[in-house]
Order: structure tokens, then sequence, then C-alpha cells
């Protein structure tokens, strides 16, 4: 019982603080420091977990004076966005309301303006709740991680990044330097949808929908659910049922029913229990597909 | 707010739903050199927190510290040091050993036989009481012919329960406490009433009256979370004397959310009524989970069946009310004081009884409500009046008119993903508990006005403001009063010791009761100004008028018709100084003859997603009585967060318990206690208010209350328009978008 040590006011605890200035600095540090080190980016999530006494962390590596992190650049294999972009630069940033406008979209779903102009993207997937919005986004978009360490730069498809609840594959002494997001092909639509118990609150559940149609028919097809599984996932059967098929309702619904068999109860889930999941689940990936395949009409 | 040499304190709060301490070891605290408080260190006083009734109504159970604690976050020691830092270091130091000991989280197992006794014994005034079955106190009353009942044509039984709510007030329970070299102490705290404050820590430390100062401090918020005293104030206080040094003691939101709740209700409730639309009469249980502590328990009792039989004229009505304890966070009073709870389960019932008897629900409302010449109690049975101004036909007819009421869709005929419906729900609440008689509930105020030698004024009142213009509106009604602008009335900061006694901020008396008072002391300056200026101008007193002039910025008085005759305040002022004549000033307490209802109705239209559970709002239109308004904005404003408020209790707020170890499900985070932001209410463009055109004889200028009437009809105006829209009926609050979908599946498959 924690009544006498926990709350989100007082952090009682003593640490070593570290401003790096550059790349090999940081990981230097959380390569000497290990499981003691903690990473301060945007601090939404880390404050108040230390407030809480979830962490205690004896060195606190703040990565925000290292000045490549925050880029959001056009490249040729995509937007390539820093892991210190702010969520509120991801929402408003006009090369990504262009090229991956449901990128924005869920960054804009994110908590209130207050916390989006704190907390970062790479905060948002580091910290691999179930329920992060930019990761269940960038999961259908199907970006690319970047990874830096003392062995130099390595990427991996987002999908790999996420080992399961509150966990993600980096190693000791590395850090999440950012994200490649692939242009969507020619004429895609796309879509972003959540429901929580507040604007505020944090998802439920979160579906993302990236599409494009040929001859009326969806061609092709990315669909990616949140908060219903250890970690965000992609919906492969259901898109499978959708490739070259026109999105009718009956269409729709038959793939909706895959969606919805990807709920993986946990044992205490106490936002929400598992009947009701997949029922919005359902509800909130036709949303998204159905606005995708709109979006994608209209581009045509 | 700080103080030299300050001491910050931290609050050693119980783990356990209930357990007994058997050892309690703090040298490990003080080894850091902390200031350590335990329940042997404070006077051993069991008291009430809240000062509001009369002696013989008032149930004690509440120590400072306790030895045996009842609730998972009930103090039961406490340290202070340089930081608040190095106090939660201390704090983590304290080894307690406890036995633990039984416990019980909802009312109704509470009072089964066989259940753990929470208390063996409490007081009732002086009066050692012997607690049975768990139950705090009750309330048994009957007026009528049961007959009534039994041949009613239509008769529905349902069981309701409510649900346990937060305040959220802006600032977590505070207070700081000097010590005075004159052995007395200085208290600025969060509380809805100084002079209670004083009353309280006067009859615990046993400091004379005079040497407690209790100063007001402006708040962002109570809602009726500090009618009580806090115990962080008493606990301060004694960490205070201890130290000889200042203290400051802050909740965080973790402990405030442990702190206080609104009281959680399970009602059975049974109503009839006759083919032609009359009721007949009903019958009403009501089990109140009060959590471990009385605060108000008892006239809560009396108010719930006040406001149950004030909503609408029953020939026989009976009531039993039991005030329950379990092992969890004390309930105090919220906005309405029970009577959203009740009205919810009324109105709710009211549509349902509408229905089965073929009558459109909102002339079944007008056929039967209690109005205008009506006995009135609904600040419990020993607080009767009469009605002598009431709005509500014009609230239900206008605001039918503005939504097209009799258009309304047909549950039956929807079967779309979105579904629509529209609600009607009407309430009201008491603006103050004032009557002709003295009852059991202490209430009267008082104010000091004075008129400086520049002819402004300054007002003084302890009456609190927290943060909804009330003193705001006492201004404007002096400076009505006296002829003067608002700015030319000043208002002084206060404390027990500069002001008459006030009972407190709450039962919306703020500005009938308060405002009466303000009032009641500018009359008097007005006839002291009245007589100045007669000696000055040589004419009566009587005789003379007074009007503001712009120009000079100055209220003038002057015997009509006659040139040259004439004089300003300013002039009075200095005349009266310079001649020795004295200050034009008044000092009065006053109690108000009445406890008139303000009257409010609620249009709803909402939108559910059948698939999502999820219900938006569309349109609102909200008609309040409350006689004359004196600031319209804040007064519509006080609706804008009622309305908040009760759509907030009908479909987001709860505080469900861990029966594995008695503590919130939430663990005291407020991040997982849902209330809406500005972005889920809709756009004030879509909430229509209007005032009906009232005269209330009793008021200041003919104002009554407006704080919780705005909130009372809410919920169950929202839940008759979620099932206009689905069709289904809910009997639990509040209602979840999880909750929608199980209903839905279980009617629809």
């Amino acid at each position: 019982m924690t009544i006498n040590k926990v709350n989100t006011h007082i952090v009682p605890i003593e640490f070593e603080y570290h401003a790096p200035g550059s790349l090999d600095e940081a990981v230097a540090l959380l390569e000497k420091y290990g499981e003691d080190a903690k990473i301060l980016a945007g601090g939404t999530d880390l404050i108040p977990h230390m407030k809480q006494r979830k962490t205690e962390p004896k060195h606190i590596v703040n990565i925000k004076k290292i000045p490549e992190l925050a880029c959001i650049e056009e490249t040729p294999d995509g937007i390539k966005i820093g892991a210190l972009a702010k969520l509120r630069a991801v929402e408003l940033s006009p090369q990504i309301r262009e090229k991956v406008p449901m990128l924005s979209e869920a960054a804009g779903s994110i908590g209130s303006v207050q916390i989006r102009n704190l907390g970062t993207i790479g905060g948002n997937i580091c910290n691999a709740s179930p329920s992060a919005d930019m990761a269940t986004a960038l999961m259908a978009l199907e970006a690319t991680v970047h990874v830096y360490g003392k062995d130099g730069a390595k990427e991996y498809p987002i999908a790999e990044f996420f080992q399961g609840r509150s966990d993600v594959s980096l190693e000791r002494g590395e850090l999440l330097t950012g994200f490649t997001v692939p242009y969507p092909p020619e004429g895609a639509g796309s879509a972003f949808e959540k429901v929580g118990w507040t604007t505020f609150d944090i998802a439920t559940v979160n579906v993302a929908a990236v599409l494009t149609l040929k001859g009326g028919k969806i061609d092709h097809c990315s669909i990616a659910l949140g908060a219903c599984s250890p970690a965000p996932i992609k919906v492969a059967l259901a898109e499978e049922i959708l490739k070259g098929k026109e999105p009718t309702d009956e269409v729709l619904e038959e793939a909706m029913e895959f969606v919805a068999a990807c709920v993986e109860p946990r044992k205490r889930w106490r936002r929400a229990p598992p009947e009701y999941r997949r029922r919005s689940s359902q509800a909130l990936a036709m949303d998204a597909v159905g606005r995708a395949v709109e979006q994608a009409r209209r581009h045509q | 707010m700080s103080f030299p040499n300050m001491l910050y304190g931290r609050v050693l709060k119980s783990p356990h739903a209930h357990a007994r301490i058997k050892a309690m070891d703090v040298s490990g605290a003080e080894a850091m050199g902390a200031v350590t408080l335990t329940p042997e260190e404070v006077p051993d006083v069991t008291y009430c927190p809240r000062l509001v009734s009369i002696p013989s109504a008032t149930y004690k159970d509440w120590k400072v510290l306790t030895d045996k604690p009842h609730y998972v976050g009930e103090a039961i020691g406490a340290v202070a040091a340089e930081s608040e830092e190095e106090a939660q270091k201390a704090l983590e130091a304290i080894e307690v050993d406890y036995e633990v000991l039984g416990a019980s989280f909802d009312a109704l197992e509470s009072m089964k036989p066989g259940a753990e006794p929470i208390h063996d014994e409490i007081y009732l005034e002086d009066d050692l009481l012997k607690v049975e079955n768990n139950v705090g106190c009750q309330l048994e009353i009957t007026e009528g012919d049961p007959k009534a009942l039994e041949d009613a044509d239509v008769v529905i039984e349902r069981t309701y329960r409510t649900n346990r709510r937060y305040h959220n007030q802006l600032e977590t329970k505070s207070v700081m406490v000097r010590p005075e070299a004159d052995g007395g102490i200085s208290v600025w705290s969060t509380t809805q009433t100084i002079h209670n404050t004083r009353l309280l820590l006067h009859d615990i430390y046993g400091i004379p009256m005079g040497k407690i100062r209790v100063y007001k401090v402006a708040l962002g918020g109570s809602f009726g979370s500090s009618i009580h005293v806090n115990p962080v104030v008493n606990v301060a206080v004694g960490l205070a004397l201890k130290s000889r040094r200042p203290v400051k003691l802050s909740y965080t939101r973790e402990e405030d959310i442990r702190d206080h709740c609104a009281y959680q209700m399970i009602f059975k409730l049974k109503l009839g009524a006759y083919k032609n639309g009359k009721l007949a009469g009903g019958r009403l249980e009501a089990y109140l989970d009060i959590g471990a502590h009385q605060i108000q328990a008892y006239p809560l009792l009396g108010c719930v069946v006040g406001w149950w039989v004030s909503l609408y004229k029953l020939p026989y009505k009976d009531y039993v009310g039991k005030a329950v304890y379990t092992n969890k966070v004390p309930s105090c009073a919220f906005r309405g004081y029970g009577n959203p709870q009740i009205s919810w389960v009324v109105e709710t019932m009211m549509d349902e009884l509408a229905g089965k008897i073929g009558v459109d629900p909102l002339d079944f409302r007008l056929n039967n409500y209690i109005g205008e010449g009506d006995i009135f109690w609904g600040q419990g049975p020993s607080v009767k009046s009469i009605i002598q101004s009431c709005g509500v036909e014009e609230i239900l007819t206008r605001g039918a008119e503005m939504v097209d009421w009799y258009n309304r869709p047909n549950p039956e005929e929807q079967t779309g993903r979105y579904r629509r419906g529209w609600g009607v729900g009407r309430g009201y609440h008491t603006s103050s508990a004032g009557a002709p008689v003295p009852s059991s509930i202490v209430d009267f105020g008082g104010a000091m006005l004075k008129m400086n030698e520049d002819g402004t004024f300054d007002y003084v009142s302890a009456l609190m403001d927290h943060g909804c213009g009330t003193q705001d509106a006492h201004i404007k009604i002096v400076a009505e009063e006296l002829c003067v602008t608002a700015d030319m009335v000043n208002i002084i900061r206060a404390d027990t010791g500069t002001t008459v006694y006030d009972v407190c901020t709450h039962a919306s008396r703020g500005v009938y009761s308060g405002g009466g008072a303000a009032l009641k002391v500018a009359m008097k300056v007005k006839e002291k100004i009245r007589d100045f200026a007669g000696k000055i101008l040589d004419a009566y007193p009587h005789a003379v008028r007074i009007r503001y002039d712009e120009e000079r910025e100055q209220a003038v008085v002057f015997a009509e018709g006659i040139e040259g005759r004439e004089v300003t305040y300013r002039e009075i002022a200095e005349t009266a100084r310079h001649k020795n004549w004295g200050t034009a000033a008044a000092v009065e307490s006053y109690r108000q003859p009445s406890c008139p209802p303000h009257f409010t109705g609620y249009f709803v239209e909402v939108e559910v997603d059948t698939w999502t559970g999820k219900v938006k709002l569309l349109r609102v239109v909200a008609g309040a009585d409350i006689g004359t308004v004196i600031n319209p904005m804040l007064a519509a404003g006080q609706v804008h967060g009622g309305f908040a408020q009760g759509w907030s209790m009908t479909v987001l707020e709860d505080l469900p318990y861990d029966p594995d170890d008695g503590d919130l499900v939430n663990r005291g985070s407020v991040a997982n206690y849902k209330v809406p932001t500005t972005m889920d209410m809709l756009d004030l463009d879509d909430l229509t208010v209007f005032f009906a055109d009232t005269y209330e004889p009793t008021g200041p200028f003919g104002a009554k209350g407006i704080g919780e009437g705005a909130l009372n009809p809410v919920a169950g105006t929202v839940a008759n328009a979620i099932q206009n829209a689905l069709g289904v009926r809910f009997f639990q609050l509040p209602i979840t978008p999880i909750r929608i979908l199980e209903a839905l599946r279980e009617k629809e498959g």
C-alpha cells in the first residue's frame, strides 16, 4: 500500500542531472548508467512517474539539448520526424498535414494543447503504452524507427519495436532518434479514430487506416488497432478481406469481425471489459475505413 | 502564501480501511529533524467537524488523529519539516504496527447482522450512543392517508443507486497556521465558514475565541467540501502548537480525493398516480452511504425527504431514511446536498409514470408541481415556509415552446446507429435554511458597512466567496441601495476578529441571506446619511431624496424642488467629521424570514452512438426562476457550471472501491477520475439560459439563489433524454458507454 508515498506533487528522490549536447555523449551516459538512468524528453510521463515513485532514477539524461532530434523534414523516403518533435508540432506541421494528414490527426487527439506542447512523439512511442495514439498511427503508416547506439545508427520497422506492454526493443545505451514515415501511395485516403471517456482521456480503443482505391475497389490497405492487446497491432486478416473488393457495407462488416477478434483481453482491464472493446473497435474501424474510402474517392 | 520560518506539514494516513494501531514509532522521522504528532499528543476530543446544526442535532465521531482508523486515508499522525520533500521523507520513516479489522464497502452489506461494527459508540451532543447495525442515525416521517397510494391506478416501485462523486474543486484542502505570542493562533484555510472554523478550534484546543483569528482566503471553488472544517486544519494546528512555528499543510490531489466525496445513495421509491394525471402518494426508503464518519448525515436525512416531497404534491408520503457507516471516505455536502440524487430518481420515475398513465411527461409535471402558496419544506421537516414566488410554469411552457417539445422523437421509431432524444427535468433548491421559526439548523449572518470620509464605503462581511461572485453581488446590492456606483463600495479583507458571525456560505444562501444582511446595513447607513443631510440642508431627513450625479461622480442628497438644497456624500462625510457627528456606519445581524425555493428546468437533446455507447450533447435549454437577477452573466455562469457538473454526474463520475485493499480503484489518481473538459461540453451557442420573470418578496431587491438549483435537475433530464433516444431506462449512475452497450445488447441482442 502506497498511500503515504504516491502522489503527483512531491519528488522527494535525489538524482543526478545530465544534459548531453550530442548523440554520442547521450549514448555514452545511457551506456554507463544503464537501468539507473532515465531519458527526459517531454517529461509528461517521466515526471509523473517519478512523483508516483513508479521509477526512482539515479540519473536523468535530458536529451533536449541535442539539436537534430527535433526535426520534421521531407526526404525521398518519406517524412523524417525526430524523436523530440513535440506532439503539437506533429499536429500542426504543414508537411505532415499535406503528406500524412492522419498522423497529424492522431497527434491532435492526444490530451490537451498543454500536454501536446510538452510531450514528444518519441516519448509517446518509447513509453510503449498499448493505448499510445502515435503508435497505432505509425503502425498503420508502416513507419521505420531510427535508433542510435554505441555501434552507430540502425533502423527497423516499427512493428518490431514493440516488445509488449511497456517494453520496447532498445538495448542498453540505445536511444530512439526518430522515424521515417513513408509517403502513402498516390491518391490514398486515411483516418484515425479513438474512443475515450473524455477528450482529455487516453484511448480506450484507437484505430488507424490507410488505403487506396483502384477502379472502385480497395487496393492498398493498412489497418492498425491500439489498446486492445499488449501493443498496437496490424489487423492483417481484415486488410486481406478488404483488398480487391468494393467497400460495400457488407464487405466492411465482414472485415470488422476480424478487427473485433483481435481484442486480446487482459487479466485486469479496468477501463473497459473485452466486450466493450470488441464492439467499439468494430465501430471505430468502420468509421476509420469509411472516412478513408471517402477521402480516397475524392482524390480520384 | 508563506511565512518566514515556516514548516511544511504532511499527514500520515491509514493504509487500512479499518484497523487498530498497536504501536507507532516516530523515532526515524525525528532523527531526520522533523516535528511529529501522534494521536496521544492531540486533545482527546470527539467532535463533529460541521457546526451548522444546533448541538442536539449534531452527531460526533471524529478525532483529530485517531488510533483506530476507519477508512483508507484517515489521519493517524503527522510530521512537519523544513521542506515538503523533507516532510515526505520523514513521513515514510514512521513505522506503524496495525491490527487489521474487518471492513465493509457497501451500505446494504454494512447493515447486515454480523457485519463488522465500524463505530461502537458515538456522541449526540454529549450523550453516548450505541451504534446498531452500523446505522449512524435515522429518520422516519409519514403524512397523509396510506389509502391514497393503495387506490392509485398505476404504481411503480424501483431501486436506484447513485454514484460516489469527488468535488474536484480547484485547490486541494490547505491550511496555514501561525502560533501567536499571546498563546493564540492565526489560521488561513480553505473554508466556507471562518466563524465555524474558530468555533471548532476553540472546542478542540480550548484556546479562548478572541485569540483564534481565522482569516478569509480567496477560494477557487469548494462545492460544499468545506462546510465542515477539513481534517488538515485541526492537524496543522496541532503541529503549529507543538513546533511553535508557522505550519503550512496542503493536501496533494491524491490525498484530497481520499478526503471528501458526495453522498452515495440507494433509494427504493414507490410512486402512485391516478389516471387523471394526479399523483396519489409515495413511499421512499433512502440508504445513505455516509462513509466512515458523520459530517452532516442527520440533517441530510431531513433534506432528502424534504427535497422529495417538495418537488410534487403527494397526498400521502411515507419515508424511512438511514445513514449507514461504511469503511470509505467520509461523505459530505456536494452542491445540491442530496437534491441531485433524489431529483434524478424522482424525475426518472415521473417520466416512467407519465408513460404508464398515458400523459405527456411535461403535462404530468405541470399537473403536480408544488408552487406559489404551497407549504415548502425543502430543507427538512423542521424548516417550513410558504412559497411566495414561483416560475415553474413559465420555465416549462417557455422551454417547451423553444424546443418544440411535443414533436420530439419517439424512441420506438429509431433503429439506426445514431439515435436522438429529448428529455425534460425540473428541480429547485432552497435559498438558505431560513424560516419564520427557529429550526435545528443555524442560519443567520451579518455585515458591517461604514461611510468613509471621502463619501466611499467599506463593506465588511464574514461570508466566504468561493469564486462565484457572491461578494460582487453584495456590492451591487449595497451600491443600489445607496445610489452609488459599485466601485465606491470596497470589500475589506476580514477575519473572525473583525466581523460578526455568519454561519457559512452554503445552501445557496450567499445572495439571498448574505445579500439580505448587506441590504440591511445599507438601509441603516442610508438612514444616517439622511439624518446628516437633513441637518446640513435644513430639511426633514425622511423627505430628502438621493440621486447619483454622473458629472460629479457623487451621490447627491437633495430636497426636491428647492434650489440650492443639495449636498454630495463627500460633503456630508466631511461635515460629519468636522462637526463631530460621528461615522455613518452600521453593523447588523440578519435572519431571513423564509426559505424560498429557486426553481429550475432543463430541456436536453442528446445523440447516442449505439456502437460505442457515447452520448453527445446537441442542445440544452435551461430556465431558471431566481427572482430578480442581480448579475445576469454570473447567474448564467452558475447555470453553465451546474449543467456541466450534472452532465458529468450522469455520464462519467464514480469512485468505486477495491475490496481487496479497501482503497479507491483509481488509487487517488485524478487522471483516472474523469470529468468533462470544455472540449467535451457543447458550444455555449447551443446552451440557452433564460430567467423567469418573478420577484421574491423576502429577498434583497427580490432576489433568490441559483447555485444548487442549477445542478439539481440535470441528471434526471439527461437520463430522460437517453431514454427517449434508446427506449432504455437506467437505474444506476453513471450511465457510461459500457452500461449503454450492455443495456442495448440486452434489449436488441
